[in-house]
C-alpha cells in the first residue's frame, strides 16, 4: 500500500496532465536524438503517453518517469532498427535517401551523415545498451537511469562502461577511418 | 584495500559516489598508480563516446517544445471518443452555432461585446459591456478557423486554449427541460415568449446562469496563432494580463416541431465506440432532416467586464482576422463599430446574406443561409435588453411571418 487513496481503474485527469507536462519535453528531446525527426519524435512520444494512459495502475507505482523513458526509448529503438533494415533494402536496391537534403550546406550534410552512422551503430548493439547510452547522453542522472532500466544504481557504472565499449568497437569497426575515435 | 573496478571508477567520475565510499576511492587513487591510470582510460573512453553521441543533440535553433500545446494535441488526438469538457461545448450547444456564427470565435465575440460604462463603480474598476446592437460581418469561409470542422486540429487547439485559460466561476449545469411557458418563465425569471402561429412549443430548455473569466496571456495566444499558422495576426501588447469576466444570464430555448433530440451527456464508459459513432451519425442526420424544426432563443445580454484601459478595437481586429477577414477589412470595420454595445456576428461570405428588417417593433437582422437542402434563416433582434433569435428552415418571409405572431 502506498497509503495514497487513488484508483487504479482510471487516470485522474489532472494527475495525468501533470505527468505529461513534466516529462513530455524531455521524452521528445530523447526521441529526436534517436530518430532525427521532430514530428516522428512527437508522434512516438504521444504513443508512449497513450500507453501510459491505458495503464492507470502505474499511477500508484511511483516510477512513472522510469516507465515512460523505458517505453519511449524502446519504441524509438524499435523504429530505428526497422528503418535501418529498410535503408539496407533501399541501398541494396539502388535507391537513394534524403534527396531533399542535397541542397544543405556541406557542414550540415556531413553532420547528417555522421548522425546516420551513430544511429546505425545504436541500432546494431543490444537494445538495452542503446537505451542506456541515449538516455545518458540526454542528461539523465544515475537515479533516473536506474529507474528507467530497473537496475540498481551502483551497477550503472559498469553497464555504461560496457555499453560504451560495445558502441566504440562497432563504430570503429564500421568506420575505421574516423579520426575522432 | 583492493583495487577499484572500472564500474566504480566510472561512478566516481560521474559523481555517483558519496560518503565513506567516495572517501575510500579518493584515498586509494592517491596511492595506486594502476587505478589512477585506469581512471584516466575510463575518462578518455567516456569523453570519446560522449562526443560521438553528442552529434545527435538537436540543433540549438530548433523550435522549443511546448508541452502545454502538445497536451492539447494529445487529448484531441487520443481522447476524441470522450466528451470534450470545454466550456464552449456547454455554452454553445450545436443549435446555437448558426445563431452566434462560429463557435470558435464565440469567446472573442463575447469579449467584443462592447464597452458601455454602467454606474460609477464600474468606471472606477472595470468597464462593463452589454449588447445593445447586433452587427453582421461577412467573412471568408475558406480561412483556416472558419472552415474548420469541429474535430479539426485548429478548432481543437483553439478549444483547448480556451479551456486552459478560462475559469468557470458559475457552472450552468445541465439545462432544465420543461414543457410549459409558465414554468420556463419561473425558472428564467423573465417572461418567455411564444410563436403564436406554431402553437405551444414542443419542448423548452432553460440553461443555467454561467460566468467565466479569462486572463489574456499574450505569449500563449501568440503561440496558438503560430500553431494554427496565423502568426501574421498581432495581439496588442497592452492586452497581456487583462482580466476579462463574462456573465451570461439564464437563457431559454423554445423548440417547435420535430427538433433533433438533444445530445445526452451520458457516461461514455458504458458505451462502445461503435455506439458513440452511431449516435453521432444519427445526430448529424437529424440535423440535416430537421427542416420542420424552429427555435426561439431568448438570452438577456451577457455582461462582459474588462479593464477600462483595454483597447477593445485592437483585440477585435485580431479576432476578426482570425475569423476570416482581411486585415484591411478588419481595420475599417473596427473603426466604425462601437465596441461598447455591439455584438458582432460573423457569417460566411459565399453562402449567407443578411438584411436589416423591422421585427417586434425594433430593428432586427435577418441572416439567410443557402444550403443544399434549402434555406435556413436566423433572425436576430434585441428587445428590452434581451437578445432574441428565431432560427429555422425557410426563406425570409417565413421568418418574418413567424416573428409577427410572437406573443
Amino acid at each position: 500500500m502506498t497509503g495514497r487513496e487513488r484508483s487504479s481503474e482510471r487516470w485522474d485527469e489532472a494527475e495525468f496532465r501533470g505527468v505529461f507536462l513534466q516529462h513530455y519535453s524531455r521524452i521528445v528531446a530523447i526521441l529526436i536524438r534517436l530518430l532525427g525527426d521532430r514530428s516522428r519524435a512527437e508522434e512516438m512520444a504521444n504513443d508512449a503517453f497513450w500507453r501510459l494512459y491505458r495503464q492507470p495502475a502505474l499511477q500508484v507505482d511511483g516510477n512513472i518517469g522510469g516507465w515512460l523513458y523505458r517505453t519511449a526509448t524502446n519504441l524509438g529503438i524499435d523504429a530505428l532498427r526497422a528503418s535501418g533494415r529498410r535503408r539496407q533494402y533501399e541501398e541494396a536496391a539502388g535507391g537513394s535517401r534524403d534527396e531533399g537534403k542535397i541542397n544543405s550546406p556541406l557542414e550540415d550534410l556531413l553532420r547528417e551523415e555522421k548522425c546516420h552512422r551513430v544511429r546505425a551503430v545504436l541500432s546494431s548493439i543490444k537494445p538495452v545498451q542503446a537505451q542506456l547510452l541515449i538516455l545518458r547522453s540526454s542528461g539523465l542522472s544515475y537515479k533516473e537511469l536506474a529507474d528507467a532500466l530497473n537496475v540498481k544504481m551502483n551497477s550503472i557504472g559498469t553497464m555504461l562502461n560496457r555499453a560504451e565499449e560495445e558502441f566504440r568497437n562497432r563504430y570503429l569497426a564500421t568506420h575505421p577511418n574516423e579520426e575522432e575515435l | 584495500m583492493t583495487c577499484i573496478h572500472d564500474g566504480n571508477l566510472r561512478l566516481y567520475l560521474d559523481g555517483g559516489l558519496a560518503g565513506a565510499e567516495l572517501a575510500e576511492v579518493t584515498e586509494h587513487l592517491a596511492s595506486c598508480a594502476d587505478c589512477l591510470a585506469r581512471l584516466e582510460k575510463v575518462r578518455a573512453a567516456r569523453a570519446q563516446t560522449e562526443a560521438v553521441l553528442a552529434t545527435l543533440a538537436p540543433a540549438a535553433d530548433d523550435v522549443a517544445i511546448n508541452p502545454t500545446m502538445a497536451y492539447a494535441q494529445f487529448t484531441s488526438q487520443f481522447a476524441a471518443d470522450r466528451e470534450p469538457k470545454t466550456w464552449i461545448n456547454r455554452l454553445l450547444p450545436p443549435r446555437w452555432r448558426p445563431v452566434w456564427g462560429l463557435a470558435a470565435v464565440a469567446l472573442i465575440v463575447a469579449v467584443l461585446v462592447s464597452v458601455n460604462p454602467v454606474g460609477v463603480w464600474a468606471q472606477r474598476v472595470l468597464a462593463m459591456l452589454r449588447v445593445q446592437k447586433i452587427r453582421v460581418v461577412t467573412i471568408d469561409p475558406t480561412t483556416l478557423m472558419s472552415s474548420s470542422e469541429p474535430n479539426s486540429r485548429p478548432y481543437r487547439l483553439f478549444n483547448q486554449f480556451v479551456a486552459d485559460n478560462v475559469v468557470v466561476t458559475m457552472d450552468p449545469g445541465k439545462p432544465e427541460v420543461v414543457s410549459s411557458l409558465t414554468t420556463a418563465a419561473q425558472l428564467a425569471g423573465y417572461p418567455v415568449r411564444m410563436i403564436g402561429s406554431l402553437g405551444a412549443p414542443h419542448s423548452i430548455d432553460v440553461n443555467g446562469e454561467t460566468a467565466f473569466q479569462m486572463t489574456i496571456n499574450r505569449d500563449r495566444a501568440t503561440t496558438l496563432l503560430d500553431e494554427i499558422g496565423r502568426s501574421d495576426i498581432h495581439i496588442p501588447e497592452s492586452a497581456d494580463g487583462a482580466l476579462i469576466a463574462v456573465h451570461i444570464p439564464k437563457t431559454v430555448i423554445s423548440m417547435y416541431g420535430d427538433c433533433p433530440i438533444r445530445q445526452r451527456h451520458v457516461s461514455h464508459n458504458s458505451q462502445s465506440q461503435a455506439e458513440v459513432l452511431a449516435e453521432r451519425k444519427m445526430e448529424r442526420m437529424a440535423n440535416i432532416k430537421d427542416t420542420n424544426c424552429t427555435y426561439l432563443i431568448q438570452a438577456p445580454s451577457p455582461t462582459v467586464s474588462v479593464p477600462p484601459d483595454l483597447n477593445m478595437s485592437d483585440i477585435a481586429e485580431a479576432a476578426l482576422e482570425l475569423a476570416g477577414m482581411t486585415p484591411a477589412e478588419a481595420r475599417s470595420l473596427c473603426q466604425t463599430v462601437d465596441w461598447s454595445s455591439t455584438l458582432v456576428v460573423p457569417i460566411p461570405r459565399n453562402s449567407s446574406s443578411s438584411e436589416t428588417v423591422t421585427v417586434d417593433g425594433v430593428e432586427g437582422t435577418l441572416i439567410t443561409e443557402t444550403l443544399s437542402q434549402g434555406n435556413r434563416y436566423s433572425l436576430l433582434w434585441i428587445k428590452n435588453g434581451v437578445i432574441h433569435s428565431l432560427a429555422g428552415h425557410g426563406n425570409s418571409s417565413d421568418a418574418l411571418n413567424l416573428a409577427a405572431s410572437l406573443r
